[in-house]
């Protein structure tokens, strides 16, 4: 029961702070982003290099990942998206860019990495025995890693001046922009750091179960699903999104696992449901 | 008389804020009544709850009699109370005449078949919506501009746009939400008159408005709300010399500055 | 109704998928595009599927399900209850209309991005109750499907059994054209009518035209039934070419793509679905030519495509007039 527990909780901080990159984009310029899961990959294949490949210290190669993945994002926003948003009559315009952007990284990954299943070593070996659980101390590093930049990013949310400007962005484009606030800064920022937490994830998380190029639409669905448990556009959402889909997938493989592969089956049931009474999810704004 | 709507207790919450609290009114045949107050009284909250678009926490709301609060605002629409929306809130790409039109809706004869096949019947109705929209636009002065796309028509113009959608739909009483928000003088007076030619067409008419002036001008009765209360009701000139009315727009008189 | 114009371009388009095409693919000996013009015709239907919802409002990305409900219920009705493939077909689409009549209505008062989350997950659960029942046998599918028998009435046969041709893609691209110009007159027809200002205006403006007395949720739901039918039958015809099915036979990819097709083309334009599938699928299946480098091509030029023509291809036509009451 317990093990069940920790398993969820540290899923949980994983997917958290994926949900926050996808749900931190789609406040600041209500876009969905359908690269995400190939931005977690690409974050992943980068530590792979960096960590794995050519040596370097492991913080180094998770520093390389999130800087990439910025950076990617950055120009993504400011060449692809701005683009798009100011020229498409229809609001839904920047799906179809998000999906061909998605395939594109997933056909660059595939050239550059291949199919092939990647893993790296683990940063630290052993494993902890606590009463009835057991937990390898790699998965509680970057467990509180990933729980360490949650909190970081909720401060910087908070209390910085780029927090207030985005989530003044978030709220209310207009109002932000008669107030001063330079939009457009801040959604290339806003997209650079959503991209930036999901290629952080890759970067962590390639160290427990490794890498490939086929998961960025696997990785993708799943954050949809955390975001619309949570509601979309709140961190506070995201947060909980994430969580709970954690601990559904760690209590459904442990308990439904008799019954074959029907986990997600009821995972799904229960959202459709879930949605039909509370359709913007647990905290989520509105759209339009 | 019996009162055309009623308003009974009306009650609303988000949550721990208690937006609109227990507010009651009548409104009789063919006045015209206007719901005033400071921003963010709850008038915005009160004409939603009336048009069916938000169900009351407590309280109802009776048309003729029938309950309507809690309805399908479409259900409302077609019993004969029609709200409009404020200027925003338009078809961007149709043309005056098209949403006028399409607003008619409320008045065919032939089903979702027939319009698909184009039978007599429905033919004959888009003919009928066709002549009453051109009815219905010079009647309200946008005769002229009648072609142009919705969106690309002036404030002004845009205000009386909504007031022909809304008396397409055939309405005893017709909701209008500011309709004197933004406008200057002129535009004002004009407004005050078409608001006067729908009530000589045998349409109620409701409003909620901030703009004092306007409504004084035009307005058989006034309720007046603030923080979510009735806090008066009567004929304008009875509303105007109302303490509280005053102290609400106004403040308190600050006696001890001399004020 | 029946304007010269546009009964010329109707004559033309008739003429060219019947008769010049034919002729052109026996010049060219390329057979093996009966195949690909007939997966486009029928993902064209699928995808007029998804148009239709974006018409009223709503990004609908759970097409596949629909597919892949219609293909299994033609197979099992083909296979194990011996029913003729031509009457599955109708069955097929009815059923999916009743199953999206009861999905939606719950799911078709959200909005926006949520809507299409939600729509994404029913792929993924059509899929997953695919590998899950036993009625659609699971991870092994169903195989040996039967080709569509004759059609005969009155002692004529009007259809020929399918496996009489000597190319059996050739009466499955003549079968999908048919229908995918059946879909796509009625369609024109729909949104020409007064049903399809209903839609706009929903489109435009759900509050505004509650206000107007549309019965908004009944005419979303009768939108979705619609997209939902054409999704099964495109689906079973599919599954009748391929000649088995199974739970992978029509993913969330296969969603995503129904819903790129309507952008490709353009979401203002009925044809535009049928253009867009035209262009992606073949465009994908020519770059096959180019190897490990398909995928990166095809998407590069998708990202192009978005870039300079954000409203889709047909919107190329409208370009000058357009600008006038572009949204700012």
């Amino acid at each position: 029961m317990e093990q069940v527990v920790a398993n969820g909780l540290y899923l949980g901080a994983q997917y958290a702070l994926i949900a926050l990159g996808l749900t931190l984009i789609f406040a600041l310029m209500n876009v969905l982003n359908f690269a995400h899961g190939q931005m977690y990959v690409l974050g992943g294949f980068v530590t792979y290099v960096i960590y794995g490949q050519l040596r370097l210290p492991f913080v180094v190669a998770l520093f390389a990942s999130a800087i990439t993945l910025a950076v990617l994002g950055g120009l993504i926003e400011r060449f692809l998206f701005r683009t798009v948003i100011k020229r498409s009559v229809r609001e839904e315009g920047t799906m179809l860019l998000a999906a061909g952007i998605a395939y594109f990284l997933d056909a660059v990954i595939l050239l550059l990495f291949g199919e092939k299943q990647r893993g790296v070593p683990k940063i630290v070996n052993g494993v902890l025995r606590a009463g009835d659980i057991i937990m390898p101390y790699d998965r509680i590093v970057v467990g509180g890693l990933a729980v360490f930049f949650i909190v970081v990013f909720i401060l910087m949310m908070q209390y910085t001046k780029t927090g207030r400007a985005m989530r003044a962005l978030a709220q209310d484009r207009i109002a932000a922009q008669l107030m001063g606030v330079p939009v457009e800064f801040y959604s290339f920022l806003g997209f650079a750091l959503g991209a930036m937490l999901a290629g952080l994830v890759g970067g962590l998380l390639v160290t427990i179960t490794g890498v490939n190029s086929g998961i960025g639409g696997p990785i993708s669905l799943k954050a949809f699903l955390m975001v619309m448990i949570g509601g979309a556009g709140v961190v506070g959402g995201a947060i909980a999104g994430g969580f709970i889909l954690g601990m559904l997938e760690s209590v459904g493989l442990t308990v439904l696992h008799a019954y074959g592969d029907i986990t997600y089956l009821v995972i799904f049931a229960a959202l459709l449901i879930f949605l039909a009474i509370r359709p913007n999810g647990l905290m989520g704004k509105p759209w339009g | 008389m019996t009162p055309i709507l009623q308003v009974k207790g009306l009650t609303k919450q988000f949550g721990g804020l208690v937006a609109v609290n227990d507010v009651s009114f009548d409104v009789q045949p063919n006045e015209i009544l206007s719901v005033i107050g400071p921003n963010g009284a709850g008038k915005s909250t009160i004409f939603k709850l009336i048009s069916s678009f938000l169900r009351p926490t407590r309280g109802e709301v009776l048309f003729k009699g029938e309950r309507i609060s809690g309805l399908a605002p479409h259900v409302v629409a077609r019993k004969g109370v029609v709200r409009t929306f404020q200027e925003t809130t338009i078809f961007k790409g149709l043309t005056a005449r098209d949403s006028v039109i399409a607003a008619h809706h409320l008045r065919s004869r032939a089903g979702l078949i027939g319009y698909y096949f184009e039978t007599g019947l429905a033919r004959r109705d888009e003919e009928a919506f066709g002549r009453s929209s051109d009815e219905i636009l010079d009647f309200l002065g946008l005769g002229e501009v009648k072609n142009e796309i919705a969106s690309n028509l002036p404030h002004g113009y845009l205000r009386a746009l909504g007031i022909a959608i809304g008396l397409a739909a055939s309405p005893q009483v017709l909701l209008l939400d500011e309709p004197f928000a933004g406008m200057n003088h002129k535009e004002t007076r004009h407004a005050v008159e078409l608001v006067r030619a729908v009530r000589r067409r045998g349409v109620t008419v409701l409003l909620v408005e901030h703009d004092m002036a306007a409504v004084m001008k035009i307005s058989d009765r006034v309720v007046v709300i603030n923080f979510g209360s009735k806090i008066a009701e009567g004929t304008p000139a009875h509303i105007q010399k109302n303490d509280r009315v005053i102290e609400a727009y106004l403040g308190v008189e600050d006696e001890s500055i001399g004020l | 109704m029946f304007r010269p114009l546009r009964l010329a371009g109707l004559a033309v388009f008739l003429l060219a998928v019947f008769l010049a095409v034919p002729l052109a693919i026996k010049a060219a000996g390329r057979t093996d595009f009966y195949y690909t013009l007939s997966s486009v015709a029928l993902l064209a239907i699928a995808s007029s599927g998804v148009w239709l919802m974006f018409y009223i409002g709503r990004i609908n990305i759970g097409q596949g399900a629909f597919a892949l409900m219609g293909g299994y219920v033609s197979a099992i009705l083909v296979t194990s209850a011996g029913v003729s493939f031509w009457l599955s077909l109708p069955l097929a689409g009815l059923f999916c209309t009743a199953v999206s009549i009861l999905v939606g209505l719950p799911i078709l008062r959200l909005r926006g991005v949520y809507f299409a989350m939600v729509t994404l997950v029913l792929t993924e659960v059509a899929r997953l109750l695919a590998l899950a029942l036993p009625i659609t046998n699971g991870a092994k599918g169903i195989t040996s499907i039967p080709a569509p028998g004759a059609i005969g009435a009155f002692g004529l046969t009007l259809v020929p059994a399918f496996d009489t041709f000597a190319e059996r893609n050739i009466a499955f691209y003549y079968l999908s054209t048919i229908m995918m110009t059946l879909c796509f007159a009625a369609l024109y027809r729909l949104v020409h009518s007064r049903i399809g200002r209903i839609f706009v205006a929903m489109q435009q403006n759900e509050e505004l035209a509650s206000s107007m007395g549309i019965n908004v949720p009944a005419m979303r739901i009768i939108a979705y039934a619609i997209s939902s039918f054409l999704g099964g039958v495109a689906g079973a015809i599919f599954i009748a070419i391929a000649q088995s099915i199974y739970p992978s036979s029509f993913t969330v990819n296969d969603s995503i793509n129904f819903m790129l097709n309507c952008f490709v083309g353009g979401l203002g334009y009925v044809f535009g679905p049928m253009l867009g599938t035209l262009v992606l699928y073949f465009g994908w299946d020519l770059l096959f030519a180019i190897g490990q480098y398909q995928l990166l091509i095809y998407s590069g030029v998708m990202v192009l495509l978005m870039l300079v023509l954000p409203n889709g291809l047909l919107s190329i036509r409208f370009h000058s007039w357009r600008w006038s009451w572009h949204k700012t």
